[in-house]
């Protein structure tokens, strides 16, 4: 027999359905990837299961573009979206793809390094969903904030305690997903780990001379605008950071410390041939003091918080009205890339990478991120 | 592992479910109502 709650429940049930529904809608939305436009550089795009097999077809799996000169010369790996929630790291690879053409040598680019990680967001952060941008001809490109970790769907649960696998070392159990942990992977390891050891295998099978991981860090952080190298790329590097500095682009250059293990600029430089830098801009909209975390701060980078803080001397870099937008942030990041790839040619006499196409800092900054962006065809619109 | 896991987030939603259907104060049904929606977005790996 029918009784009161059996009606409520009923009720309750079916109304927690339909917002069941309604958030699933919203979160499957956000594992469609966008279209990049590969470039007039862009010869060849492979996945990175080409290089570990065991990863096709799964949640790790990631688009690898190969852009390649007329000219022999060296190869140079790009790795874009290591943290999702770094916008900037993903809009330069992005950049590259669509922009640059190398005349010598070799530039492979990932945009998306921690692919599972674009598929979702993290919760209590109240980042937005995604970003846009208004391209020349008028259209608009939006592009997903993603998670600094790899989704929970698709590898869970995190240990109490991540043990990083080569060298014992402990950390807390949520960077298990964090693949700037995981190097130098290993086959029989998580999701994480086996995308980071498809990565240290691309770099041996295809011999890459300079690999360049490109993130984000908030202003509160000792290593920002920095580039660290492993210690093999240290000359490199210093040559890379005086260029910067002669177009007036200040930079720090950090040593990769020994004992921080797991992270490109340590592991891909030990456990491969491969010059290891890591990059670092100030990006405002992932510190512990920003304010209202919007797109408007996302691509503006401007924050009451901040500025503030920069007047009680909290910060590592100047924070004024002006904010630090997402093309100084890009600009930044692709000026380190020419002048690094320009500096492996002095460090590897027949092994450089010439790249032209780059989009220059300045008309980044007065043109805008969207100026550089190609509008995508109306048969991969969504 | 995951499977293990994903085998009690199933077993936590079905005794969810059963309580709210056996609960006969309206604002308990709400309250399992709102534990049972992540339970089941976990379940179907949506979220």
């Amino acid at each position: 027999m029918i009784q009161r709650h059996h009606v409520s429940a009923l009720v309750v049930s079916a109304v927690a359905v339909a917002m069941a529904a309604a958030a699933s809608v919203s979160f499957l939305g956000h594992s469609a990837m966008e279209t990049i436009v590969p470039g007039p550089g862009v010869k060849d795009v492979r996945m990175l299961s080409d290089w570990f097999p065991a990863l096709a077809g799964g949640a790790g799996d990631t688009e690898v573009y190969v852009l390649s000169g007329d000219e022999p010369g060296g190869s140079m790996l790009v790795l874009g979206g290591t943290h999702p929630n770094e916008p900037a790291s993903f809009l330069s690879a992005l950049l590259l793809i669509e922009n640059a053409k190398p005349d010598r040598g070799t530039l492979y680019v990932i945009p998306r390094t921690n692919a599972s990680g674009f598929t979702h967001n993290d919760p209590q952060e109240g980042a937005p969903t995604s970003f846009s941008f208004t391209l020349a001809d008028g259209s608009a490109r939006s592009f997903r904030y993603g998670s600094r970790a790899t989704n929970p769907i698709h590898q869970w649960p995190d240990p109490d305690v991540y043990i990083h696998a080569s060298s014992g070392q402990a950390l807390s159990g949520n960077e298990t997903r964090n693949i700037n942990r995981a190097y130098p992977g290993r086959t029989d390891g998580t999701l994480t780990e086996r995308v980071a050891y498809g990565i240290a295998q691309l770099i041996r099978a295809e011999s890459i001379d300079l690999t360049v991981d490109l993130h984000e860090a908030s202003p509160e952080y000792p290593v920002v605008n920095a580039v660290v190298a492993h210690e093999r790329a240290m000359p490199l590097a210093s040559n890379a950071v005086l260029g910067l500095e002669m177009q007036d682009l200040s930079i720090t250059l950090e040593p990769s410390p020994r004992n921080l293990r797991g992270l490109t600029h340590r592991e891909l430089g030990d456990s491969t041939d491969t010059l290891a830098v890591l990059l670092e801009t100030c990006n405002p909209s992932q510190g512990r003091l920003r304010g209202r975390t919007d797109e408007a701060l996302v691509l503006s980078g401007k924050d009451a918080s901040y500025m503030k803080a920069f007047e009680l001397g909290r910060l590592y870099v100047p924070f004024d009205g002006d904010g630090i937008s997402i093309e100084t942030r890009v600009g930044r990041h692709l000026a380190t890339i020419g002048e690094l790839a320009f500096a492996l040619g002095m460090e590897k006499p027949g092994r450089d990478v010439e790249i032209g196409g780059i989009p220059p800092y300045e008309d980044l900054i007065a043109r805008g991120v969207g100026a550089f962006l190609s509008p995508v065809p109306a048969a991969d619109r969504e | 592992m995951t499977y293990v896991y994903l085998a009690i987030c199933a077993a936590v939603l079905l005794l969810t479910v059963w309580n709210l259907w056996t609960e006969k104060d309206w604002r308990k049904q709400c309250a399992a109502a709102m534990v049972a929606i992540p339970l089941l977005l976990r379940v179907l790996l949506i979220k």
